[in-house]
């Protein structure tokens, strides 16, 4: 019986809801989806999406990829030894590689999407949002070629109509150059629609088009004349890899006007706030009123912030529970930093005679550089957060004849006489978590406060364009356009800046525009894909254990333990070759374009593998 | 509690006896040869030349690398089938990628693989005069259009040496260079060679249009 009534009560529940006429109740607004026509309608929504595709901006170690600066750039891993591989490593066939058509469906995706249902926002707002987006899919684009060479072009969803052939969908690899004019004509065909972008520094702008055109360009304008230089040129029958070399002026040309329109009228301006010229280049790229800064991926405390001062941090300095000190500068680059005589940068450890040369104080070997070593290394005798940085190998004690270098295994110890042995900071050899090759980094280190700590962690931004490289993109355009005063007068607008006196090169020449980019964008993610583009990475890089640029080194300074000598607690410097790093880097023909990966061969039979693989 | 005596020695067989189903036997056939250029062995850097092998006719078709020795010998152990050799580039010889080597294999193998080095150096001859090392050798050039970058002279101790690892080397820089001449060149073998009574020594040549050096093979010297 009392079954009975709760049957009936559920078949009466049952029907009462069936019962209901009205088909709304089916048909309800879904609360936790937005729909397309909600998206594309509402430009705060359009905004967080595009929040996420600038994220997804890709780099190979840019956006403070320590590990890979550590590989590429001139600096060497001083971390933990489990990662003492990235010392001892060679470039593979696949290093680089970056086939993306995930995120590039993506885009084409929003933009039909934008075009489809976009109908109750303003056109100029509508036509800027589609123009960012083709201003993201060109950057991707840029990104496979320069590690790629020539990649299918594809600007459209592909949509499989299940015919069973899906052979319509698979698309060949363009030419290189083919890519770069697509690059070119895309930037050309967007900026003016990114003009409503101007104030941002975090959103592509007109300008951002242009500098990635002045960049682009470039690379462009640098592969067609030195791959066709080269012995054996790089190159497919079909132009997948390899630009004629007869289009090398009308690339640099492109990249010239891009990069002079920047110049003369982006309100873009190189710092120059602090009249010390060091800090004022550590500042640049620090402070966020800038406006040398085009573009950048910005970074905030509490919303989204990134490690890079928590993993460099010098040793003594560190605020949080564990001493990472990863990247250690190699003394290669600081002696690629030229003297402010214009003499070249090699540091004076040895006098004729082979014995060392006696500095009074720990920076005496490094005065008078470029300011841009300040700014972009922490090197012995120099503070970071006003705080001492203290870099001092060990002591060289006088036997009568000649030194004998004592090193401590404890750092921070007090020597016999009483004052420091070993400094806090190193260097020490075959170590970990101390530099290993006697420098710091500085630049894109935070000094603000708590910024070394994992809870608090950095905000400084991160640079994709900046003024510097404009004026250095111009230079090697206009050089290798045969107007070399222009690009005298760039190179030394930016040699102004890190301290020189005004002109300070009278006629530059190919490798003066090459070093000033080595020392003016360290580890910006230059220096690979410039050493790539001029074809010189293999000479560099040629796994030649002897070899002066393909070996890290490092330089250890001492202080003098010569009782009653004037000479006595002074300094001398030695220039030695670190235990950990453990292999020559080997550049090989073969890397000069990234392995496409098997499986999208596989899948693909209309792709031609890159030369070497 | 003799139940789960018996249910868990049932459970542990099953177990055992599983392994058959979905273990293979290793390959057993093994496929050997030598890199040759006019049937004389090529000789390269450890770890540097390969050859890819490809078999058709399954799901994942990936190439199996083939790594030189030094003495240029290779070796790979594979399955009884049938495959495909490719020269490829980035060694010290010309690519030829389409130009493919089908190669039967079956038990033990031999297969040399011909290659067109873009230089050779051939007739080497190395004499000991008290601390000198004087050396004899001649460079051909093979593929038109090349020249010689470098020239390294390579000491060491161990058997296993190049360009990279050695305990020293020389770039020897010649007068009246040219190909197909013999070279004489005397260097001093260092100290820290000298009193071993033995050293190998290694002369390496680059082709500018190749990215790796082609060697003659290690010679033990007696001091």
């Amino acid at each position: 019986m009392k079954y009975t009534i709760l049957r009936i009560l559920i078949v009466a529940c049952f029907i009462s809801v069936m019962g209901c006429d009205n088909d709304a109740f089916l048909e309800r607004e879904p609360r936790d989806i937005i729909g397309d026509e909600q998206l594309w309608n509402d430009p705060d929504l359009i905004k967080s999406l595009l929040a996420n595709y600038y994220d997804r901006l890709p780099s190979l170690h840019g956006v403070f990829n320590v590990g890979g600066m550590t590989e590429i750039d001139d600096a060497m891993w001083s971390g933990h030894n489990d990662q003492n591989w990235r010392n001892d490593f060679q470039y593979n066939y696949d290093y680089g590689r970056y086939w993306d058509y995930g995120f590039i469906r993506d885009i084409n995706l929003a933009l039909d999407n934008l075009e489809e249902f976009s109908t109750e926002i303003d056109v100029d707002q509508k036509n800027l949002f589609g123009a960012e987006l083709r201003f993201i899919r060109t950057f991707v684009y840029f990104e496979m070629v320069k590690r790629m060479g020539g990649v299918p072009l594809v600007t459209e969803q592909l949509i499989y109509d299940y015919s069973g052939n899906p052979e319509y969908l698979q698309i060949p690899r363009s030419k290189e150059a083919q890519v770069y004019d697509f690059i070119y004509t895309e930037l050309e065909d967007i900026k003016e629609d990114l003009k409503g972008n101007n104030d941002s520094q975090t959103r592509a702008n007109y300008y951002t088009a242009l500098a990635l055109e002045s960049r682009a360009m470039l690379y462009a304008g640098s592969i067609a004349k030195y791959n066709n230089l080269m012995d054996n040129p790089i190159t497919l029958p079909g132009g997948e890899v390899g630009i004629p070399a007869g289009r090398a002026n009308e690339f640099y040309t492109r990249s010239l006007k891009a990069s002079q329109e920047i110049l003369q009228n982006g309100n873009y301006s190189l710092y120059d706030e602090n009249p010390d010229k060091g800090m004022n280049f550590y500042e640049m790229l620090m402070d966020k009123n800038s406006n040398e800064v085009i573009f950048a991926k910005d970074f905030q405390n509490s919303l989204k912030t990134h490690g890079f001062t928590y993993e460099n941090i010098p040793r003594s300095l560190t605020e949080d529970n564990e001493y990472p000190t990863n990247l250690t500068p190699s003394l290669n680059l600081v002696e690629s930093f030229d003297y402010l005589d214009g003499s070249d940068g090699e540091l004076k450890i040895t006098d004729a005679s082979g014995n060392p040369i006696v500095y009074d104080e720990l920076t005496g070997i490094f005065e008078n550089k470029d300011a841009r070593l300040y700014g972009t290394v922490i090197y012995p005798g120099t503070s970071f957060r006003s705080m001492p940085v203290g870099l001092q190998a060990g002591v060289a004690v006088w036997n009568g004849s000649g030194y004998s270098y004592e090193t401590s295994q404890t750092l921070g110890s007090t020597y016999e006489d009483g004052d420091l042995w070993t400094g806090a900071d190193g260097p020490q050899d075959n170590a970990q978590f101390v530099s290993n090759t006697g420098f710091y980094i500085r630049k894109f280190l935070s000094n603000a406060s708590g910024a070394s700590t994992r809870g608090v962690a950095s905000e400084n931004w991160w640079p994709w364009f900046r003024l510097g490289e404009i004026y250095l993109n111009g230079a090697e355009a206009a050089y290798e356009l045969g107007q070399a005063e222009i690009a005298t007068t760039y190179v030394n607008t930016l040699r102004e800046r890190a301290g020189f006196p005004a002109n300070s090169i009278a006629n530059v020449s190919i490798d003066d525009i090459r070093n000033e980019r080595r020392v003016e964008l360290a580890f910006e993610d230059h220096r690979f894909f410039d050493l790539k583009r001029w074809r010189i990475a293999h000479e560099i890089w040629d796994g030649d254990e002897n070899s002066e640029q393909a070996v890290i080194y490092g330089l250890y300074p001492y202080r003098i333990v010569r009782p009653g000598h004037p000479d006595d607690n002074h300094y001398i410097y030695s220039r030695m070759r670190p235990t950990r790093f453990k292999r020559a880097r080997l550049f090989r023909l073969g890397n000069y374009y990234a392995s496409i990966d098997q499986g999208v061969l596989n899948n693909n039979p209309k792709l031609v593998r890159n030369p070497y693989h | 509690m003799k139940k789960y005596i018996i249910y868990s020695l049932v459970s542990i067989s099953l177990m055992l006896a599983g392994c058959e189903k979905d273990n293979f036997d290793e390959p057993k056939a093994m496929l050997e040869g030598q890199v040759t250029y006019n049937g004389e062995p090529i000789s390269v850097r450890s770890n540097s030349a390969e050859f890819q092998i490809w078999q058709d006719g399954y799901a994942l078709y990936e190439p199996i690398p083939v790594f030189i020795a030094q003495d240029g010998t290779y070796s790979v152990s594979l399955f009884k089938g049938e495959y495909k050799l490719v020269r490829r580039g980035g060694d010290p010889w010309l690519p030829q990628v389409n130009d493919t080597i089908v190669v039967q294999v079956s038990g033990n193998t031999q297969v040399d693989v011909p290659v067109t080095p873009y230089i050779n150096i051939s007739n080497e001859s190395f004499q000991v005069n008290g601390t000198t090392l004087s050396a004899n050798f001649q460079i051909d050039q093979i593929v038109a259009g090349t020249n010689v970058k470098e020239i390294t002279i390579m000491l060491s101790s161990n058997i296993l040496l190049d360009q990279q690892i050695n305990d020293f080397s020389e770039v020897i820089e010649l007068e009246n260079w040219e190909f197909g001449k013999s070279n004489s060149v005397n260097i001093q073998i260092p100290e820290s060679l000298r009193d071993k009574g033995y050293l190998f020594v290694r002369v390496g040549a680059q082709s500018s249009m190749a990215n790796e050096f082609i060697y003659t093979n290690a010679q033990k010297i007696d001091l």
